[in-house]
């Protein structure tokens, strides 16, 4: 999925590029973000946007809107919700943080979510990877309860496979049980 | 290219009196062995080949003490190779590895191997006998332009007489096979079933993110990559004749599962369904796989026909339900369901009714592999935050604790007589492929892979 975020990424790049090259043509803005998206707790990271100069006030404007957006999505990716062991019900920080990605999804309709589910090490491929497959499950259905489109999210399970911390104990397992959120633009 | 396996009823030369083709199997092609008895010099009973000398069964079973002595430069060219202490060496170490007996050190030996007789008339069994040998297995070898023969004999030390002997001739680089074929014949004539000398395990090799499968051959050697996928490829599963391997793979991104078809390299898709494609276990024809699919929300357990792709649902629960196998008659599927709460075993018949859980100690109880025997299930459970291996039987009863490892125990699965498990054990954060005797000593580390994990046990390859 790596890789298919980073194509994601670059796709967006590029489309920026493209854009500011039109000199602002309005009607790629398919969705109107008039309201500002929920301030996001981690640092909006990186590039993006190569510096552009700005031709047009308008183009700049919403290449600018289009950088903040990306940076957004990239940054709940950046963030993931944790699971006891054996366990796929959603606590409390998980429900916070898809309340925050559910609202901001449903403002952002041109962004797309594929839901990975993984596992720590305990246990085996086979059960880890129906467990992984649950908690993805887990976090789309309450994703859908609060209004995002089904067609929009999609889960994949990496079971016990992708650790995040490889060493064994307590604090790598904890941090091996989670959905990660891989949040990218579908159009421009 | 023809394998010949020869027996002669008494010592007047070799006679030919079976001539069997090369059924084509990569382990019969690669050598060209020309296999013939060598000719006994006491009248070989035929009943005795039935006899069953070590009862690997009984519970006061102990390894039986075998002498393999250096074997003998028969013709007049030089063992440039180091063939007389090869072959002691491999047979030596093939038979330790078994489990079922244990190898007298040479220094022990009162005979000097390079001057001494390899018939039973020249062998002084008395001698053997007092440094505690119950069966002796000598041998000779020559090189002849640019073949090989060979001769290994087997005897029986307390009563003095040979139990079996073969003669094999190939090319000098076919040793290692010679010494792995006469192997067999020593647990036939002993324990009276076919060993795992031709047999293999697949296993997957993580490789950063990624990882691809493996093949190695049950004693550590040959392994080989046989997949170059550059994604996640995780949990081979053998057909019951050897030539295709199921597996999952991430190669279009999502979990699906597919076939490698071992002799051409061919790959085919087995299912792409959206959410997960496990194959769990072929059924003991080869038709069938069940299989672990998430199409419908929930994993549940299907039955696949391999040609057709036609599917059978057998499990209907919005719990998980996981790693189904087969019993070796197929008639029945032991398999993982958290239906209870916790992760347990349940068994239930090839189409789906009469659900029965068989385990209810411990809450963590995952991948059960039904024994070719078919007595028993081995599968994983916590135990005191560990994960070890454990048997029960399919009524629930003789649940038993295998192992008690500093580590974790994972992905078991059987050699194709039963009398052996294989399985990843997982210690300070490293991974490695394992074996145990079924009852859980011997343990035997497959080298050369930094991190391996999933195996599974071949069925034996050579028909032969």
């Amino acid at each position: 999925m790596k890789r298919n975020w980073r194509f994601m990424w670059s796709m967006a790049v590029i489309s920026m590029f493209v854009l500011v090259a039109l000199g602002g043509c309005a009607c790629f803005q398919e969705t109107a973000v008039k309201e500002t998206p929920a301030p996001v707790a981690e640092k909006p990271t990186e590039p993006a946007a190569a510096p552009v100069k700005a031709t047009d006030e308008d183009a700049a404007k919403v290449a600018a809107m289009r950088e903040k957006l990306v940076a957004e999505a990239h940054a709940f990716g950046e963030r993931h919700i944790h699971f006891a062991f054996d366990r796929y019900d959603l606590n409390d920080d998980a429900r916070a943080y898809l309340n925050e990605l559910g609202g901001w999804l449903k403002k952002n309709k041109n962004f797309d979510v594929i839901i990975e589910g993984h596992c720590d090490e305990r246990g085996t491929a086979e059960y880890n990877l129906a467990l992984g497959e649950r908690r993805a499950t887990a976090a789309k259905n309450y994703l859908v309860n609060l209004g995002v489109d089904a067609k929009r999210l999609s889960t994949i399970s990496y079971g016990k496979e992708r650790p995040l911390d490889p060493r064994s104990c307590e604090e790598a397992w904890a941090k091996n049980r989670r959905a990660r959120f891989n949040v990218f633009p579908t159009t421009w | 290219m023809i394998l010949l396996v020869g027996r002669v009823e008494a010592g007047c030369g070799i006679v030919i009196k079976e001539n069997r083709r090369n059924k084509g199997r990569e382990f019969c092609r690669a050598l060209g062995i020309i296999a013939a008895l060598l000719l006994s010099f006491f009248a070989w009973n035929p009943a005795a080949s039935a006899k069953v000398y070590i009862d690997i069964d009984s519970p006061a079973f102990q390894k039986f003490p075998v002498a393999v002595q250096d074997f003998r430069a028969l013709g007049e060219g030089e063992d440039k190779e180091g063939s007389a202490a090869f072959f002691a060496d491999e047979l030596g170490k093939l038979l330790e590895m078994t489990g079922f007996f244990r190898v007298i050190p040479r220094e022990a030996f009162l005979e000097d191997g390079a001057t001494a007789g390899i018939t039973a008339p020249e062998i002084r069994f008395g001698d053997w006998l007092s440094i505690g040998a119950d069966f002796l297995v000598k041998g000779g070898f020559e090189y002849k332009d640019d073949e090989l023969v060979s001769e290994f004999r087997l005897f029986d030390v307390v009563r003095g007489s040979l139990i079996t002997g073969k003669r094999y001739i190939g090319r000098p680089d076919d040793r290692k096979t010679m010494v792995l074929k006469f192997a067999e014949e020593i647990l036939l004539a002993l324990v009276g079933e076919h060993g795992v000398f031709d047999t293999k395990i697949a296993f997957v090799v993580k490789k950063g993110d990624n990882s691809e499968l493996y093949t190695v051959s049950f004693d550590g050697t040959n392994m080989k990559e046989i997949t170059n996928y550059e994604t996640l490829t995780i949990l081979p599963r053998w057909s019951p004749e050897g030539e295709r391997l199921a597996f999952v793979s991430y190669l279009r991104g999502n979990p699906d599962s597919y076939i490698l078809h071992l002799n051409s390299g061919r790959r085919e898709v087995l299912t792409d369904f959206p959410a997960l494609n496990i194959p769990s276990s072929w059924s003991p024809d080869g038709k069938e796989i069940l299989m672990v699919l998430g199409k419908d929300g929930y994993n549940d357990i299907y039955v696949i026909e391999v040609e057709s792709k036609r599917l059978r649902r057998l499990t209907h629960s919005p719990s998980i339900d996981v790693s189904p196998s087969f019993s070796p008659d197929g008639s029945q599927i032991v398999f993982v369901s958290n239906r209870s709460g916790n992760p347990h075993l349940f068994i239930m018949d090839s189409k789906g009714r009469s659900v029965r859980r068989i385990t209810f100690e411990g809450t963590n109880n995952t991948s059960p592999r039904w024994s070719p025997r078919g007595n028993e299930i081995v599968y994983v459970g916590l135990v005191e935050k560990r994960f070890q291996l454990f048997t029960i039987d399919a009524k629930g009863g003789n649940n038993t604790q295998l192992t008690y490892f500093d580590g974790d125990c994972f992905d078991p699965s059987w050699s194709p007589d039963g009398r052996y498990l294989v399985f990843t054990l997982r210690r300070a954060g490293i991974e490695k492929v394992c074996i145990i005797n079924s009852t859980g000593v011997n343990l035997r580390i497959i080298e050369g892979a930094d991190s391996a994990k999933n195996p599974a046990w071949s069925p034996r390859l050579d028909s032969d």
